[in-house]
């Protein structure tokens, strides 16, 4: 550990100089002041060195060895060789399409929403409280309760007989089961984003709105020429943490509800993963999270413009 | 802005609707816990007659419920305990400290905060297994504090940054050395924030399930979630103890909702604005 605290302070941390005023620095002497910053930052990035970065590293180098009696062996791009070749990530593949499809319909649900409960409709409190009850349940309550709602049996398809539409089975069939579970997500998270909403909606500027109503202007071009414009960064920020909610965040669903069935039908990145390495494959399974990072990181870098901006400007 | 009284009370329609979708499976799932397993197969969907609590104390007696609980109260407390201290302490550094490297350390927690457990999970447990840590109660509070440690770093330097340099300073005059500051100002007024995260990381402690499946192997260490997500098997043709089994781990979440409902939506709403 002090290895670590040691090669951190002869690296050039300062890329750019400048960007970080150094006032008073006295060489070779500590005292409790100086030395008092870096010993409390020191627990968390030594956390995150051993358990995030090196882990990272550890996983890039992984994915280029080969698994059991090729353990440790440089195999160099066999293992991406064999997924590209392998149906279920060919499937976890066209799964990621299906899913950032469904990101833009949670983002609008939760934006209508937000803009009724923004506009104060009668008993808009009880919904607010209402829509992100389930945000706190765990997925695994989620898909237990869910197994049983969408079961050919259940309420739901008592629902559609009732009304005459056909029987499904939601999560026994392959077509119908991912869409299921992704509903079943936007059922349980549309609620973190409509509070997003309101959080950004309580930050425009109210003297827009009235000029706005003064001039005659419908909700609609209220909507469209006044809160959205006002709204750029929060709607930037619920579809950043949207996604990245539907691509990581899926794990709990697809392993109560499907398994990632029938066949490969359901299978997301996170669960090959997870379905690899729990079959003595950890170096495939590293293989198929460098891709995973890979897809993660372009996200990723729009969030951390997001976050950054919003920090600066506290 | 303001729509007329009769539009508001047609939006109020769809709405009220939505508001029913979301609470009625848990309305149905608890029916179906208070019947009988006769009832449940002779009338599945009708209102129940009888209140069976004898389920729920199938589910806590039968399915080993009390160990789960223990098992993820000691794990949630200690790593939230633990990702508090460590993000308060970095965040104070962050925003009121200067020193070399900080700029580097604020990216290294964005960027950590990037990485989601998926990608790292096959060389992280195997970083665990080499500290001998797979299957031990450290092992999985590690595991939390480094999977949930930079959002709450992220929060409370972004907290701490709004309190002004003034009163750390006036601090300073009266005496303090950082540790004072530390302790005696920034704690105390970091109290709403620490809340917030506190509780927020108690829930994704508390419902996590991928880290606890990966780490806890033994059942006897499994966490409440994992328990529940084996009672499906182990009660295949009894669904009304099964369901009960679930509402036992639904409650204590509900109850946390209903009183932190404002701390939890402050800690998810962070970043979302400028202010």
């Amino acid at each position: 550990m002090t290895a670590l605290l040691g090669s951190r302070s002869d690296v050039p941390t300062d890329v750019r100089p400048g960007t970080t005023p150094v006032p008073r620095r006295r060489r070779r002497r500590f005292t409790v002041e100086s030395t008092a910053p870096l010993l409390l930052v020191f627990p968390a990035i030594a956390i995150l060195l051993v358990f995030r970065v090196y882990p990272l590293i550890l996983g890039v180098n992984f994915s280029f060895t080969g698994d059991q009696e090729l353990n440790g062996v440089f195999i160099g791009l066999d293992n991406y060789v064999t997924l590209m070749n392998d149906v279920r990530f060919h499937a976890a593949a066209r799964n990621v399409i299906v899913v950032l499809l469904f990101v833009p319909i949670e983002v609008f649900v939760a934006g209508i929403l937000a803009t009724f409960i923004f506009l104060k409709v009668p008993g808009h409190r009880f919904y607010r409280s209402v829509y992100f009850l389930p945000v706190v349940l765990s997925p695994i309550i989620i898909g237990a309760i869910f197994n049983i709602v969408l079961a050919a049996n259940g309420p739901l398809n008592e629902l559609n007989r009732a009304v005459g539409l056909p029987i499904v089975d939601w999560l026994g069939q392959s077509n119908s089961a991912l869409p299921s579970v992704l509903g079943v997500h936007i059922w349980a998270t549309f609620g973190m984003a409509l509070v997003i909403f309101l959080a950004g909606f309580s930050t425009v500027d109210q003297e827009l709105l009235d000029a706005a109503r003064i001039d005659g202007a419908t909700l609609p071009q209220t909507i469209w020429y006044v809160v959205i414009p006002e709204l750029s960064q929060t709607i930037q920020f619920v579809f950043v943490t949207t996604t990245i909610g539907m691509l990581t965040g899926l794990f709990g669903l697809l392993y109560t509800m499907t398994a990632g069935g029938p066949g490969a039908a359901s299978y997301l990145p996170e669960f090959l993963i997870w379905k690899l390495n729990g079959e003595a494959k950890p170096a495939l399974a590293s293989a198929a999270s460098v891709v995973l990072l890979l897809l993660i990181l372009v996200i990723g870098l729009l969030q951390i413009r997001v976050l950054r901006r919003a920090t600066k400007e506290v | 802005m303001r729509s007329t009284g009769v539009a508001r009370w047609l939006i109020a329609v769809p709405m009220a609707i939505l508001a029913l979708a979301t609470i009625y499976p848990m309305l149905y799932t608890l029916n179906i816990a208070l019947k009988t397993r006769y009832d449940y197969v002779i009338d599945r969907g009708g209102l129940t007659t009888t209140f069976a609590f004898q389920n729920f104390v199938d589910a806590w007696t039968q399915a080993n419920m009390g160990r789960y609980y223990l098992n993820s109260i000691l794990v949630t407390v200690v790593s939230v305990l633990l990702i508090l201290l460590i993000a308060s302490m970095a965040g104070f550094a962050l925003s009121h400290l200067t020193f070399r490297g900080s700029r580097a350390a604020f990216l290294l927690i964005l960027a950590a905060m990037m990485i989601p457990f998926q990608v790292i999970m096959v060389p992280f447990i195997k970083t665990l297994s080499d500290f001998s840590m797979i299957n031990t109660y450290p092992g999985l509070i590690i595991a939390y504090v480094s999977q949930f440690l930079p959002f709450t770093i992220y929060f409370m330097t972004a907290y701490f940054a709004r309190i002004p340099k003034e009163i750390t300073e006036a601090a300073r005059v009266d005496g303090n050395n950082i540790y004072g500051v530390f302790g005696r100002i920034m704690l105390p007024l970091g109290r709403p924030a620490l809340l917030s995260m506190g509780i927020l990381n108690a829930l994704f402690c508390w419902n996590d399930i991928l880290i606890s499946l990966l780490v806890m192997q033994s059942p006897s260490q499994r966490t409440l979630m994992v328990g529940v997500s084996a009672l499906r098997g182990q009660y295949p043709d009894n669904v009304p103890t099964y369901l009960s089994g679930v509402l036992l781990v639904v409650l204590p979440l509900i109850v946390v909702y209903l009183i932190f409902q404002r701390q939890i939506t402050a800690g998810v709403t962070a970043g979302a604005t400028k202010g």
